[in-house]
């Protein structure tokens, strides 16, 4: 196995803080230099924002008005029971 | 008493509630119960025990909100609630321990991180059909991670919550939400591109 380039994997270690904005301007810097001229480690970074765009907009729910009815009612029996 | 006015804050509704308003309960019920029944539906992916969850989250809130001294945000205070209901069920139901994902397990044999082939969400209402089979996608893989991976990546990814927050709410500390960010991430991508590609 050839082992991942010790550049790209402190990278792929801070990848999604860099994605998320929470390192410091010159470590950013640093990364988006690595970017420009590693094409792995650019493909890297575009997959891991991509699904993390999907599973935000996917991974909305939607709540039925028979399911917030059915929640009402059990909580008002459970506060019911409780106080009794 | 005084009446609830018609766009009242969170603080608003804390203090009607502690001079004993029902209304007060029924507004901050309605206010959060869609984002707690979503986050007990994602953390155990089934109705009835998101249903558990909610439940038991708000009956435990209303129990103690008297003694809220609101040094946190009420929705933060409730999802921390909620968080421990999950954690609490997982018990009853005697689980498997989690597993640790590793950072290596995602490096490739050629030294890579692999290949992946992730789809496009469409904004496109006439996507319904493609859009029903990716959510399906994602849900599944939400339920493949590993307790206290998907603890954090449902905060921080699905409820929006940000790292101090969401450290704030589990009480773990910074570095382990954003190392278990990350890994949740990276397994989320392999399933994602791996169920997409099979289907």
């Amino acid at each position: 196995m050839s082992p991942m380039k010790d550049e790209c994997k402190k990278d792929f270690e801070r990848m999604s803080e860099y994605l998320d904005g929470e390192l410091h301007d010159d470590i950013c810097r640093e990364i988006e230099n690595h970017l420009r001229h590693c094409p792995e480690c650019r493909k890297c970074v575009d997959s891991l924002r991509k699904s993390i765009e999907l599973s935000k907009k996917a991974g909305e729910e939607e709540i039925t008005p028979d399911m917030r009815k059915h929640l009402r009612a059990a909580l008002r029996d459970c506060f019911a029971s409780e106080q009794s | 008493m005084t009446s609830i006015t018609s766009n009242p804050t969170d603080h608003d509704l804390i203090a009607e509630f502690k001079s004993g308003s029902m209304e007060a309960m029924e507004k901050i019920v309605g206010r959060y119960e869609d984002r707690i029944f979503t986050f007990g539906l994602k953390m155990c992916g089934h109705l009835q025990d998101a249903e558990d969850i909610a439940q038991e989250t708000f009956l435990n809130a209303f129990r103690y909100l008297k003694d809220f001294r609101e040094e946190t945000k009420l929705k933060n205070w409730l999802f921390m609630i909620a968080a421990r209901a999950c954690m609490r069920k997982r018990r009853k139901k005697k689980c498997e321990p989690d597993h640790e994902i590793s950072l290596d397990s995602f490096i490739h044999e050629d030294g890579s991180d692999g290949k992946y082939e992730i789809p496009d969400w469409s904004d496109d209402p006439s996507d319904n059909v493609m859009r029903a089979e990716l959510k399906k996608i994602i849900d599944a893989a939400i339920q493949t991670l590993p307790h206290k991976y998907r603890l954090v990546f449902n905060l921080r990814e699905i409820e929006g919550f940000n790292t101090k927050e969401t450290t704030e709410i589990l009480e773990i500390s910074t570095q382990s939400v954003k190392t278990r960010l990350h890994r949740a991430r990276l397994f989320m991508r392999e399933e994602i591109s791996k169920q997409y590609m099979e289907g």
